[in-house]
């Protein structure tokens, strides 16, 4: 059964239950990976599923549902389960489909090298490995990903469409002598944009260049965070940006609508669909058209992001952010400053270049309070000139002051997305002031 | 899950695995069923339905692993999916330096089920709403003793069914039912903020919200943000003991000891994302604790959140002392680890789903018990701290360089719990952590919690846990 087909037959059944509202939203998916470690494979996967995703509201009540069991009679039998299951509970949160059919325009983002580039995997990811090698890594480990996607939609108001798209991933790490590492990521939506050789050199690079690296004293630097890091730290941002999370008490953006979150360089969009960008679609969960939200806009908090729910919510309108129940970003775009990388490590009196994290926890997302594992290559800033590469560190901070005390962003931009960020960013480097650093007791 | 077709598709899989030049392969038919209802600030969220159920198909074909899966659940499909499976295995071995061996451990032909009384298919909307008005109207305008401004609750009930085939003869058919509980509790006052995310829950049916007092304990978890909510104190900033709660002393189980102790991380495989570990192919023997560091994990705890007696490659589960009397015992294995290893696999292999691949988990992490009880463990300590539950938390890629911020802490004087304090910060090294342990209660509780591992990701439900474990001569920090 194709997805349009698919979509007809649960909104068909839904309407003969004469619910207010359904959405079908069916997807298909193939997804390629090679892994990698010590400079072997170690698993090639293909994973290839369907799934079709049902919302209902009737009388002030919703549900959802997904299933993978997609013949007629499972589906129809679903669908009249997911009905039966709203029966008898009360009202809740509520807003209609808009009455109307929305329109798209195609996002474009479908590239067919990349669909077909399964076979190619293996070789990608040999010329990665060979790269950092030649780089001066020791030994590699990583994921190459190459990932297609069609997701139709169609609702009980006429809404109809169907999405394309491809993504291509590496994400490579490489290890050098003792505790040395480097890490290097290619995120592209064609084939043509995704460079494996990069990554892997500079996975190497930052292998080599980590030499008798050790633990800082703890206080307070200047940190210059990598596009990497920055994303990762940005994409909780996006979250916090979320009404649903504003209205849970998950959310450091509560109460700060219209107010001052970020230094004035500091600007933050979400994208539906964008040249370039790995992920999204041009329209969201409940057929509202995707498009680009200023979430901070010269450091000033310019809005949630919303779903009709949450938009009725607060009286305003969705952003085409939906998430069924929670409203999420797409693609996410830092702005760009007007530094070069070596640029803003000469501005560094006291600081630190990180160039990769992982492991960010908070101690409280409604005050934003949170640390960050730094990881790969750390390097020692002393007036202007990297001395000496670090290890065993964490950085701490909390949301708002970070992002106010952000000093300078890198002209260059680079697109992340791998096992630390969800959400494809578009970042800069990024320099911030008046860091945490801290070390563990031994 | 229609028993037979799962079987018959599973057995044509491996057949056609083995024909397209597998020199072994396994199917795994995987059916999953989950009914979750929300509740925000009160308000009812929608309800929420899952149903998932595909096959997962793994082979070794000219040295190299493949793994393909799908849902379309057609004969002639999966035959493709398995003739895939083969195909990507043979195509990576142009990348390929080390073959996969397995170990030769002794096929499971067996089915197992979780125990459960009120069968888990019962659970519907109505009742897991009923749940959570509940503890929401324990908790909600200020009934716990503190304003709660934000509470997001969600209770699920989720069924996994799964039928195991492998060319070596293994034959297992699982069914876990499983309730969890996840939410966030935000609390207000004059203008100080104090966060907690609360994760229960076991194998089991329904009954499991009263087994484990569910209601009760979320109403205790909110009493408590009023008090944390006092906390002034700062940390000590001297050299002290410290008693780590059940709760503590399970996370650092299961970030330090379990996760280093994977063969999976040890021989390098997770290195580009969860990162490898401290420990070495040949730290087996190796002294990292005090005589009464003691760590094990356990797939075998009836009821456990982490409950699997025989794992997804076909082998039959058990205790693994991890730590022995401070000294590393023994790693956790699965078939192509242990085959390196030159020893049997002890179950550690787990897929959460039909599209994921077998890697190795934790499933129930903690402290051994010792021999004091929890009022003897406090009276041995003249100065401490005593951290009760804990908040952020994090520790390096290689799980040596940890750090836990309490939210309700306690200071410790001649043996008895006095104020509150604020926020400290334990942020250790994985051997002084181990090597502080001077004493442990009999004393054992559990927390479920959702470890995360793989790529693509995998969220595995594990138990953490443990006694009360006390830490001598440790330095503390504030946040």
């Amino acid at each position: 059964m194709d997805l349009d087909e698919l979509n007809r037959l649960a909104v068909r059944a839904a309407e003969a239950l004469k619910v207010d509202d359904a959405v079908a939203l069916s997807a298909r998916t193939a997804d390629s990976m090679v892994r990698f470690a010590d400079n072997s494979a170690t698993v090639a996967n293909r994973v290839d599923e369907a799934e079709l995703t049902v919302y209902l509201a009737k009388a002030g009540r919703r549900a959802i549902a997904s299933t993978s069991n997609l013949s007629q009679a499972a589906v129809e039998g679903f669908v009249k389960d997911l009905h039966a299951s709203m029966k008898g509970l009360p009202q809740g949160e509520y807003a209609p489909l808009p009455d109307g059919a929305a329109k798209y325009s195609q996002s474009g983002r479908f590239d067919r090298k990349v669909a077909d580039a399964e076979e190619k995997l293996p070789e990608l990811a040999k010329a990665a490995i060979d790269s950092s090698l030649a780089a001066g890594g020791k030994r590699s480990a990583g994921a190459i990903s190459a990932w297609k996607a069609t997701v139709a939609i169609l609702t009980t108001s006429g809404t109809r469409g169907s999405d394309s798209r491809t993504a291509i991933t590496l994400n490579i790490r490489s290890f050098g002598e003792g505790d040395a590492s480097g890490h290097g990521l290619s995120c592209s939506s064609t084939l043509r944009g995704f460079d494996p050789v990069e990554a892997g050199r500079r996975a190497g690079e930052g292998a080599k260049r980590m030499r008798q690296a050790a633990e800082p004293d703890a206080g307070k630097y200047e940190v210059l965070l990598s596009p990497a890091v920055a994303s990762n730290l940005t994409e909780t941002v996006a979250g916090a940006a979320s009404a649903f999370s504003v209205d849970a008490g998950t959310s450091y953006l509560a109460g700060k609508l219209g107010k001052k979150v970020a230094a004035p360089p500091f600007d933050l969009t979400d994208h539906g669909v964008v040249d370039g960008g790995l992920g999204g679609r041009a329209f969201d969960d409940e057929g509202s058209p995707t498009r680009a939200t200023k979430i901070i806009e010269g450091g000033v908090l310019r809005g949630y992001l919303h779903n009709l729910t949450t938009a009725k919510k607060w009286k305003a309108e969705t952003t085409g952010s939906a998430g069924l129940i929670a409203p999420h970003p797409w693609n996410l775009e830092v702005g760009a400053g007007d530094s070069s990388y070596e640029e803003m490590v000469k501005e560094m009196k006291k600081g630190i270049v990180l160039t990769s994290n992982w492991y960010t926890r908070f101690n409280n997302y409604r005050t934003g309070e949170f640390s960050t594992v730094p990881r790969d290559g750390a390097y020692l800033v002393e007036d202007g000139e990297i001395v000496r590469s670090l290890k065993g560190l964490r950085a701490g901070d909390d949301q708002l002051r970070l992002f106010s005390s952000v000093r300078l962003l890198s002209k260059e931009r680079e697109w992340v997305q791998w096992w630390e960020v969800d959400t494809p960013t578009l970042c800069p480097w990024i320099l911030v002031d008046g860091v945490s650093i801290t070390r563990a007791y031994d | 899950m229609e028993t037979q077709e799962a079987r018959d598709l599973a057995e044509a899989a491996v057949s056609k695995a083995l024909k397209a030049g597998a020199s072994y392969a396994e199917a795994r038919v995987q059916a999953t069923w989950e009914r979750e209802f929300g509740l925000k600030n009160g308000e009812p969220q929608p309800s929420i339905f899952v149903e998932g159920y595909g096959i997962g198909i793994r082979v070794i074909a000219g040295g190299a692993l493949g793994f393909a899966a799908t849902n379309a659940m057609q004969r002639a499909s999966v035959g493709e999916v398995a003739v895939k499976a083969v195909k990507l295995a043979k195509a990576s071995r142009s990348m390929l330096r080390r073959p996969v061996v397995f170990d030769s451990a002794k096929p499971a032909r067996t089915n197992w089920a979780a125990p459960e009384t009120k069968k888990i298919e019962n659970a519907d909307s109505a009742w897991l709403r009923r749940v959570l008005v509940d503890i929401d109207g324990r908790v909600a305008d200020g009934r716990a003793g503190v304003k709660l401004p934000g509470r997001l609750f969600y209770l699920s009930a989720e069924l996994q069914e799964r039928y195991f085939v492998n060319s070596d003869g293994a034959r297992v058919a699982g069914r876990v039912p499983r309730v969890s509980f996840g939410g966030s509790l935000t609390a207000v006052e004059a203008g100080s903020a104090a966060q907690r995310f609360v994760q229960q829950g076991e194998t089991g049916g329904l009954e499991v919200v009263k087994r484990i007092g569910l209601v009760e304990r979320v109403v205790e978890e909110a009493k408590a943000m009023g008090k944390v909510l006092k906390a002034s104190a700062k940390p000590p900033t001297e050299t002290i003991d410290v008693v780590l709660s059940p709760e503590l002393s399970g996370i650092a189980a299961h970030e330090s000891v379990g996760h280093p102790q994977e063969a999976d991380r040890v021989l390098g495989r997770e290195g580009a994302q969860a990162g490898e570990s401290y420990l070495t192919a040949d730290s087996l023997g190796r002294k990292i604790g005090s005589h009464e560091a003691n760590v094990s994990d356990d797939p075998t705890l009836l009821h456990s959140n982490g409950y699997v007696p025989v794992d997804d490659e076909g082998v039959a589960a058990k205790k693994r002392l991890l730590i022995k009397g401070g000294v590393i015992n023994e790693f956790l294995q699965n078939r192509a680890t242990a085959g390196k290893f030159g020893v049997n696999s002890n179950g550690s292999a787990r897929a959460v789903s039909f599209d994921r691949e077998p890697i190795i988990r934790m499933a129930n992490t903690f402290v051994e018990p010792g021999d004091y009880t929890t009022d003897e463990i406090f009276k041995e300590v003249k100065h401490g701290v005593y951290f009760k539950s804990f908040t952020e938390w994090n520790i390096d890629d290689k799980r040596l360089n940890q750090r836990y911020v309490a939210l309700e802490a306690y200071l410790i004087d001649r043996g008895e719990l006095k104020g509150l304090v604020r926020s400290p910060v334990l942020e250790i090294t994985t051997p002084k952590l181990w090597g502080s342990v001077k004493a442990r209660s009999r004393h054992v509780e559990f927390e479920a919690a959702t470890c995360g591992k793989g790529d693509p990701m995998q969220g595995a439900p594990v138990w953490t846990g443990g006694p009360e474990t006390l830490l001598t001569g440790i330095r503390l920090g504030a946040r």
